[in-house]
């Protein structure tokens, strides 16, 4: 019977290649798969065979039916694919994929996250509305102390307790709400929004992103600030970054110290990126003022340690090339898109 | 601050480039922030001479002056008449290039010949704004007598400045002397001071000046000197140019005698018309009730209390360090002086100086806290200056009130600790020629240093800041790069949750777009979130409306879903408030990001109309009494009306299930099983009738979602529907179990029947659902809903729902008998308990 089977498979098969129309390969179905084919009458006839031999009859009858099956849909889908003589056009966009987007800074926040983590920084919080004592006092800036035009204000109406509440403008005052809590060892990052009284432009926002980065202990010295943050814009902008610091001054560090990245466009020559200069700043830093160390109950004799803080819509415009700093905060679907 | 570079250099004696100047000071924590370099552009512009000046036959405010530029005369047009035959000038020829005095934007335009007025004008005389050198376009500028005729303009008047950006630590760097102090140490350079020594004042010849200082804390030091002879009027090119480049207008002789030593010395200086002070007499005081002063800029002033005040025998002349009197100004019939030097209080400066918006550059000096040591060398100083351009002859000090002298404090440190801060060593001969070349005293007793600073240094008043004068001073590029070791935290109050990052990727996941919206926004933005019918306000109230909340609050009261919805979407309360708004377009912070949102879907919908789906995962600010407010995470999202289906161009309608499943996963996967919550119809004015609901569990609101109402949504000028999801993730944290756990599933084949039942349109699906799953216990595995029918197959008040029903034993495979069991139990409980009818 296998015989058989064989000759009329070779046959079948012959058959459905030469099949050229839907009319032609229905003919051949019922020819060869229908009610009245060989195959079925070979399926029926099994009954009658001995009773040893019914078994290996049956299978074999059933496997060149589901052989002749799979060759009738195949060359089905093939008459399907050259119909009207056109192949698939793959070159036809897919179905709509409704897939959405995190915010550029969401993501830039991340990697920042990401690359400070191994490092041993943990990201930490702090609210968004402060009172003047932990945005400035505990910072080292007394009440009208000049340095507090460095940072434009935006005061809460509180018939309470007048002149105390207002938005912050840096994410600094969570140093001090994390060490209050806390005894060093600290290794913390303080992403969040921050505060300026300041029109908005392309390179000024009165709402922004920060990243504060904070680590004290009995023996962290400017220069693991320093390789802490030249391993940080390597991360974030290549290897081949330069780090440059120079002396600056923030009231809660001393000594204090601005740090500029070699420009990740040029590598340093000079182009319009950098302003023609090679270097990009991307951060103010320094070691934790000990009247700091000192306000939150820390023993500045014993305890010492590094700060920093950058803009993060900053690093996101450099990575991005973004221009326009509100750009973050339009929203607008195709800017998202964009950059997702 | 601007410092000519010659000037710079005249007190330092450094011949290092400008950029090399400005690259060392800008390390050393001076920043420059720019360096202009006037004449840069003045590649044609020559140094001339007026031969002539015709009228012009046309106009009467125009004339027409002839130029020697030393080669040849050329005529011009001109409309300022501020010079006269023979001065010489500053003359662009067409074809040099200017600035722009006109453009909003520094702009460079080349000079074409023009003719104006019937007249060709050839060329230009130029202002010092059309130069590049100050904003001043009132007139032309007159050079020096001795410019060179017919040379390049650079040669006479060219010159670096560097601009400064300083910080408000150093006020001793708000001078001329004290950037040199610095670039010399830098350098290895010797400051050559400006400051004459001390002469004996002529006796007798001047009328005594009696001093007094009511409060030491307010007026360290006051001191005096006499100008007699005094000749106001244009000060020499040499002067005027300096403070043209400083930045500084000059005026006339005193004055910019005055202007300039602050400029190079950083102390203020204020000069009286001695004749018109009254009884000899100045004292520094608060002010009596009532009195008032009549300030150089022409207002008469009440004087608060707090106003520190200079006084004469009478009353007030001056306001201490921020404004002159107008009845004592120095006019050019002023021939006696009496020139001020002092040392006033940084914070009562600072004060009126903010109070009365009278910020200058005398101002942003005292306010950073002035050396008391300064005002008599400021004021020899002065005093030579002005005899030096033959304003007046004076004494060097005619009087001088110091009542409690105070010296630098000394600072002392072990030396090791520099490396212990810095992570790097320094050498006790570096430590020592550093401080030395900032002019420090030194005193060493073994490992300890002791340090005096001189006395413009008392910013340096502790061991960390003697060691940031030795670290930039050596140079922040000594610095290796190390990475912290010892210790990490075990905990850190207030970690951001993981959980976040988790709803947002969810979020995205589920098709929707992160955004990061502004904090600000307005009462009336939030107003909009509630029908204006409802508020009996105009739909087109501006955003600036302050007003608009209060009619919010004033409505609907005590509304059920007003209450259970209140923490997010809080009409009932009252948002902070800004006590210094940018604009009353964003004067509050949020309650709600949803009117923000909304505007977010309405811009978006400009240049899309589908996929439109918006979410922000940012603080609300709930007020809190006498504490800091409440900033809950909430998520908020917003949905337009179509999205895509499953081909190019399909689009479905958005509607209630589509959100209701969006929130069931966001729940889920924070840990609130769908079966867990319950969803309830929701009243509420900002969603529409009968197309809202509140999810909760055990009676805590986690979410309201719903069709936003077609008011609001017009409101916020959207053309189509909007749906609006708002999640308290907070809530939903505290209700949520946990990490999700594990339960096992039977390893035997699942019968499966399919249902389709017929109930009143009352009956919820919940009930529905509730009822199969209590009826097919314990076997029943799921019970799904795959369709919702109402119609005309239908009786009218009651709808069809289809479910697919699984059922299946944990140790066995089930006989078709069992399973119809089971599955018969389940309908006999819908037909029972909620009057079900079996649909054929």
């Amino acid at each position: 019977m296998q015989k058989q089977l064989d000759a009329l498979l070779d046959a079948a098969r012959a058959e459905l290649a030469a099949a050229a129309d839907n009319a032609a390969l229905e003919q051949w179905r019922v020819t060869h798969l229908g009610r009245r084919s060989e195959v079925t009458g070979l399926l029926r006839s099994v009954g009658s065979l001995a009773r040893e031999e019914r078994r290996a009859a049956g299978q074999a009858a059933n496997a060149a039916r589901r052989d002749l099956e799979a060759a009738f849909e195949a060359r089905q889908a093939e008459l399907r694919r050259s119909a009207d003589g056109a192949q698939v056009d793959v070159t036809m966009p897919g179905y709509p994929v409704r897939l959405g987007s995190l915010h550029p800074l969401t993501r830039t926040l991340r990697e920042i996250r990401r690359v400070l983590a191994p490092l041993g920084f943990r990201a930490v919080s702090g609210p968004e509305v402060e009172w003047d004592r932990y945005n400035f006092e505990l910072l080292n800036i007394p009440a009208d102390h000049p340095a507090r035009d460095m940072w434009d204000t935006f005061h809460i109406h509180d018939k309470a307790r007048p002149g105390e509440l207002l938005l912050r403008t840096h994410t600094s005052p969570v140093q001090a709400r994390v060490m209050e809590q806390i005894q060093p060892p600290v290794r913390v990052i303080v992403p969040g929004k921050v505060y300026r009284y300041e029109d908005r432009s392309a390179k000024n926002e009165a709402e922004f992103m920060q990243v504060e980065g904070l680590a004290i202990d009995e023996h962290i010295t400017m220069a693991d600030l320093r390789g802490t943050l030249t391993h940080f814009v390597r991360m974030m902008f290549g290897p081949d970054r330069e780090l440059r610091i120079r002396a600056s001054y923030f009231p809660f560090t001393e000594p204090s110290a601005e740090a500029d990245m070699s420009c990740h466009a040029c590598g340093g020559k000079g182009c319009s990126v950098c302003g023609g200069t090679g270097w990009i700043e991307i951060l103010g830093s320094g070691m934790v003022h000990p009247k700091v160390l000192a306000d939150v109950g820390y023993d500045p004799d014993v305890y010492q340690g590094f700060a920093f803080g950058m803009g993060v819509e900053r690093i996101a415009m450099l990575k991005y090339g973004v221009t326009d700093i509100r750009s973050f905060y339009r929203n607008d679907l195709r800017f998202l898109r964009q950059l997702r | 601050m601007r410092v000519p570079f010659e000037w710079l250099c005249e007190l330092t004696g450094i011949e290092a480039s400008v950029d090399d100047v400005a690259t060392r000071l800008t390390n050393a924590g001076f920043e420059v922030g720019a360096i202009h370099r006037a004449g840069e552009h003045w590649d044609r512009i020559v140094v001339g001479e007026v031969a002539r000046i015709d009228s012009h036959p046309n106009a009467d405010r125009l004339n027409l002056p002839t130029v020697n530029t030393g080669s040849e005369e050329i005529q011009v047009v001109c409309g300022a008449w501020n010079f006269e035959v023979g001065d010489r000038i500053a003359f662009a020829p067409a074809g040099a290039r200017l600035w722009d005095p006109y453009a909003d934007e520094p702009v460079l335009k080349e000079l074409k010949p023009t003719r104006i007025r019937g007249v060709v004008s050839r060329g230009m005389l130029c202002s010092t704004k059309e130069l590049g050198i100050s904003d001043d376009h009132e007139g032309i500028l007159v050079l020096d007598p001795d410019a060179p005729l017919g040379r390049p303009l650079a040669e006479a008047l060219g010159g670096e400045v560097l601009e400064f950006e300083l910080k408000a630590n150093r006020p001793d760097a708000l001078s001329v002397l004290g950037i040199a102090r610095e670039a010399a140490a830098l350098y290895g350079a010797e400051v050559r001071s400006p400051i004459p020594d001390e002469r004996p004042s002529e006796d007798g010849s001047s009328r005594p000046v009696e001093l007094s200082i009511d409060d030491p804390a307010l007026c360290a030091r006051y001191s005096a000197a006499l100008v007699h002879d005094v000749k106001v009027g244009e000060s020499p090119a040499w002067m005027r140019d300096r403070l043209e480049q400083a930045g500084v207008r000059p005026i006339s002789t005193i004055v910019d005698a005055t202007n300039y030593v602050m400029l190079e010395l950083g102390q203020p200086l204020h000069a009286f018309d001695w004749e018109t002070v009254r009884g000899g007499f100045i004292g520094v005081r608060t002010p009596r009730p009532g009195e008032r002063l009549v300030t150089l800029d022409g207002q008469d002033r009440e004087l608060t209390p707090e106003t520190l005040c200079i006084v004469d025998a009478k009353g007030p002349v001056a306001l201490a360090g921020v404004m002159g009197g107008l009845d004592t100004e120095v006019t050019d019939k002023t021939s006696t002086v009496l020139l001020e030097s002092a040392t006033f209080d940084p914070i009562s400066i600072r004060r009126t100086a903010h109070r009365l918006n009278l910020r200058s550059e005398a101002s942003r000096r005292f306010e950073k806290g002035l050396p008391p040591e300064l005002t008599v060398l400021a004021l020899r100083r002065c005093v030579q200056v002005i005899e030096e351009i033959g304003a007046g002859r004076g004494e060097f000090l005619t009087a001088d009130a110091y009542p409690a002298p105070s010296d630098p404090t000394p600072v002392s440190l072990a030396f090791d600790r520099i490396e212990r801060l810095m992570g790097v060593a320094y050498d006790r001969s570096e430590v020592r020629q550093a401080l030395s070349a900032l002019e420090f005293g030194l005193e060493e007793d073994g490992d300890e240093l002791c340090v005096t600073p001189p006395f413009w240094r008392r910013d340096v008043s502790a061991p960390a800041d003697v060691v940031e004068e030795v670290a930039r001073l050596v140079g922040y590029e000594r610095i290796p790069d190390t990475l912290p070791t010892g210790q990490v935290m075990d905990v850190a109050p207030g970690e951001i949750d993981e959980r976040d990052d988790e709803a947002r990727d969810v979020m995205a996941g589920l098709g929707f777009a992160e955004c990061v919206t502004y904090a600000l926004t307005s009462e009336a933005r939030m107003a909009r979130l509630v029908p204006p019918d409802l508020l009996d306000a105009s739909p087109d109230a501006p955003l600036g409306d302050a007003d608009a909340w209060a009619a919010v609050r004033e409505t609907a009261m005590n509304d059920a879903g007003r209450t259970l919805t209140d923490r997010l979407l809080p009409l009932d309360r009252e948002p902070l408030r800004l006590r210094n708004p940018l604009s009353m377009e964003e004067n509050a912070l949020r309650l709600t990001g949803l009117g923000t949102m909304l505007e977010t879907l309405r811009a978006n919908r400009r240049h899309a109309d589908r996929d439109l789906l918006l979410f922000d995962y940012q603080p609300s600010f709930l007020a809190r009494d006498g504490d800091l407010p409440e900033e809950p995470n909430f998520l908020t999202a917003v949905i337009g009306e179509r999205v895509s289906a499953d081909r190019w161009n399909e689009t479905g309608t958005v509607e209630l299930p589509f959100v209701r499943g969006v929130v069931d996963e966001l729940l889920a996967r924070s840990g609130v099983p769908t079966d867990q919550a319950s969803h309830d119809d929701l009243q509420h004015p900002t969603f529409a009738a009968g197309a809202a609901a509140a999810v909760t569990v055990e009676g805590r609101l986690l979410a309201a979602y719903g069709e936003v109402d077609a008011e609001v949504a017009a409101a916020f000028d959207l053309d189509e529907r909007a749906w609006a999801l708002l999640v308290d993730m907070p809530a939903v944290r505290a209700a949520s179990s946990g990490a999700p756990s594990f339960s096992a599933w039977s390893e035997y084949p699942s019968a499966l029947r399919d249902l389709a039942i017929i109930v009143d349109a009352e009956v919820t699906q919940a009930e529905v659902q509730e009822t199969i799953q209590r009826a097919g216990r314990p076997l029943l595995q799921s019970a799904r809903l795959f369709d919702e029918y109402r119609g005309e197959q239908i009786p009218a008040g009651k709808r069809s729902l289809a479910y697919a029903l699984s059922y299946a034993a944990p140790d066995r495979t089930l006989t078709d008998k069992q399973a119809d069991r089971a599955h018969n139990r389940v309908v006999r409980a819908l037909q029972h308990r909620l009057g079900a009818e079996l649909r054929g």
